[in-house]
């Protein structure tokens, strides 16, 4: 991760201190000029080559790629994620202020979609090819097609301006619950009918597959009740490849939260990593990289440890 | 299901019978237009006997069985008979709730893929308990108990340790143990056996076979067996019902079919048994292939397979008659049925 970002605030005429492979890549990303601009914007446009000289000092930047790396990374991983170019704060500390928020609307986000999106899917699969089925899979539809600050918008002119029930901005409080509530309610709903739509398109496709299977007809003819049927032997069937989905939109949701806290100008990682796009904060977009390298890690883990839960037939030894 | 007119005199007067299948037909939309897989048949089935059904893939045979207990897809299927009369009750045009408790209770089915026919995320203890759950007024740990026991009565070695394992865990010829006792759990009246030995190896099916034959012995049930395989019929039948292409071709006890198989089609399948005890170079197979659903010809459907058709035989269809008057052996052949051919002849050119 360092070695993708640190040449990028070198300036690119100064091969003094890279080797072959960091040069390519210099030359590759589209953002090597604007680093080389950033660095003097950084130190102001009259800045002199010492002042320069001494900046890449300061940052490591005039060392090789691989000591840079196993530095930032030896450092990162006791703690240490450097201090923001910028503002000169700890990273970790700012990291920290903000990730609650985000995870908070991730979350809350991912349950409102399960929630709503599994027994929406397993209606739509009961009433294939009825109306049921057909009016589902056109909102679901819908429902995905809407990019995030769209459905945002949508929802805060509704919601906000002409009902006036919620607030403009989510300021993200958390005095008390119901302040917490208000606050989380419309971006948590942006990001959730999301995953509604794409967890009950799932589900309904699954769900048909599984009702098809050997084992339902058994089940039939074991004189199974439907409803045990449908929740008891296909459902825990048919959520194998929901988990997947979900842990995969799991990743996609903890990007669409950047826009969702722009809108709603609301705390979190996502306006975080925007005001440090808009200062060249490239010391603290680094450590952001990271978080969210953590963050997909630590879903895929869950994932994987949620199909033990589901499946018999995967185990952890 | 659709019931039709109750035209013919139900079977409540002889109380030997327990299921009677009057004019079964079973249909299959595909690409709009509804097909007939299983074509007007009937059966009987008398108490703890068993009638295997015979035939090659796709002359209806497991269609018959699913039919009985009315568990043809709905949305493509179509089930329509004069009657499924069973121990005195007609099974058409019942509820689906009163269905529900005949299935796994009165009549069970074990079904031929032992690796798919078991739900894998739930132990296989839990799934033989279901049946008890649903059908006998039991708590969990009552049924769990007589699910241990059923285990151990199919003979699964070490039943109690294995009890909270999952289909995985289980090799076939054990997976299929467990459809048994899933069959036997309410010790039901008929158990429909849907080719239950096919997907296993010869040592492990002649234990199954044994097993069935044993487990119909104590319990005094009934069993329809289905299968394409003439020898595992030869042990284990009392009758047999020959299918072809959705009709019942021919009808005999066992040793009435072994030793007088009538209809050609029941006789080209005896030449195709390959046999060890003579000296034989090639194996016999029958020219041809059973026309597809939705092209079925007029009259009998194996006329263009068969060597002595004659032309009545592709304009009518030959209905079941017994091959001598008294006879509980019925065929349905022109030729060597019980008929006066040139009479019928001259009546369908007159």
């Amino acid at each position: 991760m360092k070695d993708h970002h640190a040449h990028l605030y070198r300036p690119s005429t100064d091969y003094s201190h890279t080797d072959a492979i960091g040069r390519h890549v210099d030359y590759l990303c589209p953002g090597a000029y604007c680093a080389w601009r950033s660095g003097t914007d950084y130190l102001g446009d009259q800045a002199s080559a010492a002042a320069l000289d001494a900046m890449r000092e300061r940052l490591g930047l005039n060392r090789p790629l691989l000591e840079q790396y196993f530095e930032f990374m030896g450092n990162a991983l006791s703690g240490d994620w450097g201090e923001s170019m910028v503002t000169g704060k700890s990273i970790l500390g700012e990291v920290i202020n903000v990730l609650p928020y985000t995870l908070e609307l991730t979350f809350v986000s991912v349950i409102f979609g399960v929630v709503t999106g599994i027994p929406l899917g397993i209606w739509s699969a009961l009433h294939r090819n009825q109306l049921i089925d057909y009016f589902v899979r056109l909102m679901t539809l819908i429902g995905l097609s809407f990019p995030a600050f769209v459905s945002a918008i949508l929802l805060l002119i509704i919601f906000s301006i002409n009902l006036g029930w919620l607030p403009v901005i989510s300021s993200g409080g958390r005095d008390d619950f119901i302040g917490w509530f208000r606050d989380l309610a419309l971006p948590a709903l942006t990001l959730g009918t999301i995953m509604t739509a794409y967890i009950a398109r799932v589900t309904r496709s699954s769900m048909l597959d599984v009702l098809s299977e050997d084992y339902i007809r058994t089940a039939r003819a074991k004189g199974v009740p439907n409803k045990v049927i449908i929740w008891h032997h296909a459902l825990r069937n048919a959520l194998i490849p929901v988990v997947t989905m979900v842990g995969l939109f799991l990743g996609v949701l903890v990007g669409n939260s950047v826009l969702t806290e722009i809108v709603f100008n609301r705390p979190g990682l996502g306006k975080l990593i925007v005001g440090a796009l808009g200062q060249r904060d490239y010391t603290m977009l680094q450590g952001l990289m990271v978080c969210y390298a953590f963050i997909i890690i630590f879903i895929n883990i869950l994932t994987d440890l949620t199909y033990g839960l589901i499946d018999p037939r995967v185990k952890y030894q | 299901m659709h019931t039709m007119p109750n035209s013919i005199q139900s079977s409540e007067s002889n109380p030997d019978i327990i299921l009677d299948v009057r004019k079964l037909r079973t249909s299959f939309r595909i690409a709009g237009e509804w097909h007939a897989a299983v074509r007007d048949i009937s059966f009987t089935l008398r108490r703890n006997e068993t009638l295997a059904l015979v035939g090659e893939s796709g002359c209806g045979k497991s269609v018959t069985a699913l039919s009985v207990l009315d568990l043809v897809p709905s949305q493509n299927g179509r089930i329509e008979a004069e009657q499924i009369q069973f121990n005195g009750r007609n099974l058409l045009g019942l509820s689906e709730d009163e269905m529900r408790e005949i299935r796994g209770n009165r009549i069970s089915m074990i079904f031929q893929e032992p690796m798919t026919a078991l739900n894998p995320v739930l132990s296989v203890g839990h799934q033989v308990a279901e049946a008890l759950l649903y059908h006998r007024d039991m708590n969990k740990e009552e049924a769990n108990r007589a699910a241990l026991e059923l285990l151990d009565q199919v003979k699964i070695p070490s039943a109690s340790s294995r009890f909270k394992e999952y289909p995985h865990q289980f090799s076939g010829g054990m997976r299929q143990r467990v459809m048994i006792a899933m069959a036997l759990a309410c010790r039901p009246d008929i158990i429909l056996a849907d080719e239950p030995t096919t997907a296993l190896d010869v040592t492990i099916q002649s234990q199954i076979l044994a097993l069935l034959g044993e487990l119909k012995r104590d319990t005094g049930m009934s069993l329809i067996f289905i299968t394409h395989n003439l020898g595992v019929v030869a042990s284990i039948a009392d009758r047999v019902a020959v299918m072809y292409a959705g009709n019942i071709v021919e009808i005999a006890d066992v040793d009435s079919l072994f030793a007088h198989p009538t209809h050609p089609y029941t006789e080209a399948l005896m030449r195709s048994i390959p046999r060890s005890d003579r000296d034989t170079e090639t194996l016999h197979s029958i020219p041809g292939q059973v026309p597809p659903i939705s092209r079925m010809p007029d009259g009998c459907r194996f006329a263009a397979r068969c060597d002595l058709a004659r032309p009545i035989c592709r304009k009518l269809d030959p209905a079941l008659q017994q091959i001598n008057a008294g006879s509980t052996h019925e065929v349905a052949c022109w030729v060597r049925g019980d008929h006066d051919l040139t009479a019928i002849e001259d009546r369908a050119n007159g």
